[in-house]
């Protein structure tokens, strides 16, 4: 029928073309964006929804679970043993972000400059971060044991020991052993990000500061430190995260011990859905745990954002 | 192309042979998966029966605390293997739970099922019905060092044979060999100490776990006699101060190192001990209890079965009922110096060279197992009624006080 009038056709068809395109280019953006975000939608999003519908059943992981309603997050408020595992993982993060911002940060200083020594050296320190934490926690509880460990030796050798201890029967000593087993293992993460974020910084001004006659320590309070301050907020909330979600080391080294004295919230969230077989309550809690881990991003976000960029 | 009809007729009869013989003789792979701490034995029985049937079967070792979690959740997506072997403890819960299938018709009516140690008949069994049967046992016992013993002016023949008995010569040898300790037990470990403790408890008539919110649990002498013994040692510096933090992970380790007396543990630690430290001349004996002739033990291991949905049940099945018979049960397990499940062939001809497994193997008989819904609640959590109440008598020394608690929360988790 179009061929009877090869104009008008091609008149139509042109009108069609440009709808088409017009409407190519008002969701281009989301075609570009369309695989990532089926990505999120399916692998994030989906399950966070089952996590929060599991949240309000009583679903045991042998089978079965009703809806009950928000009994699970009423039933949280009163677990003791959940706000203590939240209070000794706070406890965790507030102990371990500092060292390992610190003595990142120093390493990076250190490090920074590309020459093959300090190039070496951060490949030396880098090389923990590739080993899977369970290996290293692993590798670190049998170094502490009482009776073969070798840190303790070391220890007793230098003489800050009179004799090896048991790192594992109170709180502290626990804590400050699962400390240096994970700063030995993530260390090198944030010194890379802190070197990269020192390199990035523009030479000229740290060649100025030098020609009117700023010393080293001068140079890095007044123009490293400021100039690497986004950087330094973005490792804090990576390392924050990271202990606010620790496990792994508590469940190798301390068992939760002495006493669950040294269970972090995600321990506890395990020992619910896994052990007593909980999956409903473990559900809630573990929302319960992003909730809390959402604030304090989010507040770090906004200060991050606050911070001059190099 | 025209075929003469003789021809034709030949190739229908080629292609329907063809099409009908692999439906007659085609053998299945089954699938088995096995906790990693028996994969070793499991492996041995699938070695012998792969060797002697056309069907086959494949393992897949599974983590041990991952084998809830995976059988849970493949039931629930209807993939499943066609056998399954697992902590026997588990049964009752896997049972309730409707993930077995039912075996009383098949399994129930063999006569080998019969002479199968009855602690593993006993955990099997649900509402009347049957769901497995033992497949790779294992049973706690006394470890003693024999060298340890006769420093001490301790007779190494004569192992203790009540509670007192082994609270006395703990303290012997810690008072008279210098370096050294009476005892030795895992203090951060639920699972250990039902495995190593408790039977020292039920030996003298003691009731542990409570089966609903208002049946005896933490009941009878016994659980106070054992609280009292092992109090005293850790008072006493008889007991390592490493125990206290111990969650399982130097169970062996310690007693290995050559400066422990005794300890509970597992007919395991035979073959391991004579492997790795053949310098260490230890005995086996049967756990205590609070009188002479009290003796018991807890039988642990992996029970076998068949989950909801296998594809392949009735050869599953046709295994099951084989492992249970003379040749699998001597050829497979007792000829690697394995226990075997079957409480009539512990005195077999493998077992004869060295005693030790005797004494292991008839143990099997002697012990039991508790039947207890909720068991990680009760016992191998972290925090469990059970290992709060050993932390809480030994390390703290309030020993009335943890048994009622330990009592209190344990008929509330079974009430649940």
């Amino acid at each position: 029928m179009a061929a009877a009038n090869p104009a008008a056709a091609t008149f139509v068809a042109s009108e069609q073309g440009d709808a088409v395109s017009a409407v190519l280019r008002k969701y281009q953006g989301l075609f570009y964006v369309l695989p990532a975000l089926v990505f999120v939608v399916l692998f994030v999003l989906w399950p966070l929804a089952q996590l929060v519908y599991l949240s309000l059943t009583d679903t045991s992981l042998l089978g079965g679970g009703k809806f009950i309603g928000l009994e699970n997050y009423a039933k949280a408020l009163e677990d003791k043993s959940f706000w203590r595992a939240l209070g000794f993982t706070a406890k965790y993060t507030v102990f371990i972000t500092p060292i390992l911002m610190g003595l990142g940060f120093a390493l990076a200083l250190l490090t920074a400059p590309n020459r093959p020594l300090q190039q070496l050296t951060r490949g030396i320190i880098f090389l923990p971060v590739v080993i899977g934490i369970g290996s290293s926690s692993l590798l670190w509880f049998w170094l502490f044991d009482q009776q073969v460990g070798m840190f303790n030796r070391i220890l007793v050798d230098i003489g800050l020991l009179s004799e090896p201890m048991v790192w594992f029967t109170k709180a502290d000593p626990a804590l400050l052993a699962v400390t240096i087993s994970i700063t030995w293992k993530v260390i090198g993460f944030g010194m890379l990000l802190f070197v990269a974020g020192i390199q990035s910084i523009n030479g000229e001004i740290g060649e100025a500061a030098l020609i009117d006659g700023g010393n080293y320590w001068q140079r890095v309070w007044y123009i490293i430190l400021p100039l690497s301050l986004r950087v330094i907020m973005l490792t804090t909330l990576i390392s924050v995260i990271g202990s606010m979600l620790a496990f792994d080391q508590f469940y190798i080294m301390t068992g939760g011990n002495p006493r669950g004295q040294t269970f972090t919230s995600v321990y506890w969230i395990y020992q619910n859905s896994f052990i007593s077989f909980k999956l409903g309550y473990g559900a809630a809690l573990s929302i319960i745990l992003t909730l809390i881990i959402l604030v304090f991003s989010t507040l770090q976000v906004i200060l991050s954002n606050r911070s001059p960029q190099a | 192309m025209n075929m003469p009809v003789l021809g034709r007729t030949m190739l229908a009869l080629s292609l329907s042979a063809a099409l009908f013989v692999p439906a007659v003789a085609h053998a299945e792979t089954l699938s088995i998966w096995a906790r990693a701490s028996s994969s070793n034995a499991a492996q041995h029985m699938i070695d012998l029966w792969n060797a002697s049937h056309e069907d086959k079967i494949e393992l897949t070792t599974i983590p041990d605390n991952q084998m809830v979690t995976k059988l849970a959740t493949s039931v629930q997506a209807g993939d499943v293997p066609d056998l399954i072997s697992f902590d026997l403890i588990f049964m009752p819960d896997f049972m309730k739970a409707g993930f077995l299938t039912d075996l009383t018709d098949t399994l129930g009516a063999d006569p080998n099922q019969a002479k199968v140690a009855q602690a593993f008949r006993d955990l099997a069994s649900y509402d009347g019905k049957l769901y497995g049967t033992g497949f790779t046992p294992d049973v706690s016992i006394l470890l003693y060092n024999k060298g340890l013993f006769t420093q001490a002016g301790l007779d190494p023949e004569s192992p203790p044979k009540t509670v007192a008995e082994l609270e006395k010569f703990a303290m012997q040898i810690k008072e008279k060999v210098p370096g050294a300790y009476g005892y030795y037990f895992s203090g951060s470990c639920g699972g250990c100490n039902i495995f190593t403790q408790a039977p020292m408890m039920w030996a003298s008539g003691a009731t542990l776990l409570p089966t609903s919110g208002d049946a005896p649990a933490m009941d009878g002498t016994g659980v106070k006699e054992v609280l009292t013994m092992l109090r005293n040692l850790w008072t006493a510096g008889a007991i390592p101060e490493s125990a206290e933090a111990d969650t399982g992970a130097n169970f062996q380790a310690t007693f290995e190192t050559g400066t422990v007396g005794m300890q509970g543990s597992g007919g395991f630690a035979i073959a391991a001990l004579k492997a790795n430290h053949p310098e260490i001349d230890f005995g086996i004996a049967p756990l205590p209890g609070v009188n002479e002739g009290d003796a018991s033990s807890f039988v642990g291991g992996d029970v076998i079965a068949v989950p909801k949905g296998s594809k392949n049940a009735a050869k599953a099945i046709e295994f099951i009922q084989w492992q249970l018979t003379d040749e699998a049960q001597l050829n497979a397990l007792a000829k690697n110096l394995i226990l075997p499940s079957r409480s009539d062939l512990a005195d077999n001809e493998y077992f004869k060279a060295e005693p030790r497994y005797i004494t292991t193997a008839k143990a099997v008989g002697i012990g039991k197992t508790p039947y207890a819904f909720k068991f990680n609640d009760m016992v191998n959590a972290d925090q469990s009624p059970w290992l709060t109440m050993l932390q809480t008598a030994v390390f703290d020394g309030d020993i009335d006080g943890a048994i009622e608690a330990a009592r209190e929360t344990m008929r509330g988790i079974a009430a649940q």
